[in-house]
């Protein structure tokens, strides 16, 4: 799921920071943002946006976070939306929304931790691509932009 | 491109098979959500009685209380309810009301006992709220009207008497939504007509009821809290229309006479 490769140039060390950091800014913003999951994807987002005239390598890195961070923001705030419509409204608690649960618990759990694999080894400078997510930033982000 | 979507399309598949199978489990069972329910509406249904004790007279009366467990007993027996779980309170009031708390817990005022003419109409309507329990709608209505939060801070003695007053006054004084008050209705015909008690009747009280809606709908809670009579009446008797109903009397004539008379006095 998570493949550790080359990148096309050997990044510097303030690159690797940044990049690192890419990551870090969804792991904080999924503390204080919780429990609205929209927090952390505006996080990424705005981390993107100032460095979207970055290097290659940071770039690569932050689209691929805020990428990560879209598809949790989906499942996510289905299962807040839920959450409040059984406390507020007129739905009651049942085996389905448990099982919803329990699955966005999971997605977020290997989330978050693939996040903190990827932040300390980008931070070392290697390039970790992850499954879907690395594939399709490849296919976004350009090195010649 | 072909990659990124070959393998988007896996994480979906991975999604929604885990939440298949996980869909399999009975969770519900598995953490004792249904226990831990059963116990706050339990506290709720006592509650409310609580309240509803303090504002109004109970009815010890015997003759009121036997004649009004028979036909509950009747009805109970005939469609397999755990009658322990019918809790009946007769209280002294004028209104021409009966409602259903949660837990079982069924009122029935003074009122509705003297406007009807005969057993099998006030029958009728004490299967109608039976119904309404034995189909959760008391409890469905109170966390859309109200909320499981406000409901579950009421348990824990969180919330304020007046929130407790305001949420009894509303389970008295207004209506299931429509779609809850047709499945109510033919419920209770079904019980009914299982119990041996004509359900002409009680559309019958509804025609009546209908009929003097105009002029004294302030003082017939039970109809302005049940809106549309005549239409109700009349798919009662369109619902019974190809029925086998077979009609054994609860009580006798004179202890229907009797229980009047008793709550006259």
């Amino acid at each position: 799921m998570i493949n550790v490769t080359k990148f096309p140039y050997e990044p510097g060390d303030h690159e690797a920071e940044k990049a690192s950091n890419s990551y870090l800014m969804s792991l904080i913003a999924l503390i204080v943002g919780l429990p609205l999951p929209i927090v952390n994807l505006i996080a990424t987002l705005m981390f993107y946006l100032g460095n979207r005239k970055g290097t290659y390598f940071v770039r690569w890195h932050c689209i691929q976070a805020l990428l990560s961070q879209f598809s949790m923001l989906l499942i996510n705030s289905y299962g807040f939306w839920w959450t409040m419509i059984m406390i507020f409204g007129s739905e009651t608690l049942s085996s389905k929304y448990i099982s919803y649960i329990i699955v966005v618990l999971i997605f977020n759990l290997t989330e978050f931790i693939a996040t903190i694999y990827t932040a300390i080894q980008t931070r070392k400078g290697l390039h970790v691509e992850w499954w879907f997510y690395g594939t399709l930033t490849n296919v976004i982000c350009k090195s010649g932009a | 491109m072909k990659n990124a979507v070959v393998q988007g399309i896996v994480i979906v598949v991975l999604f929604f098979s885990t939440l298949l199978v996980l869909n399999q489990i009975d969770w519900m069972t598995v953490f004792n959500v249904k226990k831990a329910t059963e116990k706050t509406e339990e506290k709720l249904g006592e509650l409310f009685w609580e309240i509803s004790k303090k504002t109004e007279r109970e009815i010890n009366n015997q003759t009121v209380t036997n004649s009004i467990d028979s036909i509950v007993t009747r009805i109970c027996k005939a469609n397999e309810i755990e009658r322990n779980n019918i809790k009946i309170h007769i209280l002294y009031k004028t209104e021409t009301n009966a409602f259903a708390l949660p837990s079982g817990h069924l009122i029935i005022y003074s009122g509705l006992i003297l406007a009807a003419d005969n057993h099998a109409e006030l029958s009728g309507v004490i299967t109608h709220e039976i119904a309404h329990i034995e189909l959760h709608h008391v409890m469905e209505k109170l966390i859309k009207e109200i909320g499981l939060s406000v409901l579950v801070s009421m348990t824990t003695g969180n919330s304020g008497g007046e929130i407790i007053m305001e949420t009894v006054k509303m389970l008295s004084s207004s209506a299931f939504d429509r779609s809850l008050e047709t499945a109510a209705d033919i419920q209770a015909v079904e019980y009914l007509i299982k119990a041996n008690i004509d359900p002409e009747p009680f559309a019958n009280f509804l025609y009546k009821l209908a009929d003097e809606e105009s002029e004294s709908m302030k003082y017939l809670s039970w109809i302005s809290t049940h809106p549309d009579s005549k239409e109700r009446a009349e798919y009662i008797i369109e619902y019974c229309r190809d029925k086998n109903i077979k009609s054994h009397p609860v009580i006798t004539q004179e202890t229907w006479d009797k229980l009047k008379e008793s709550l006259q006095e």
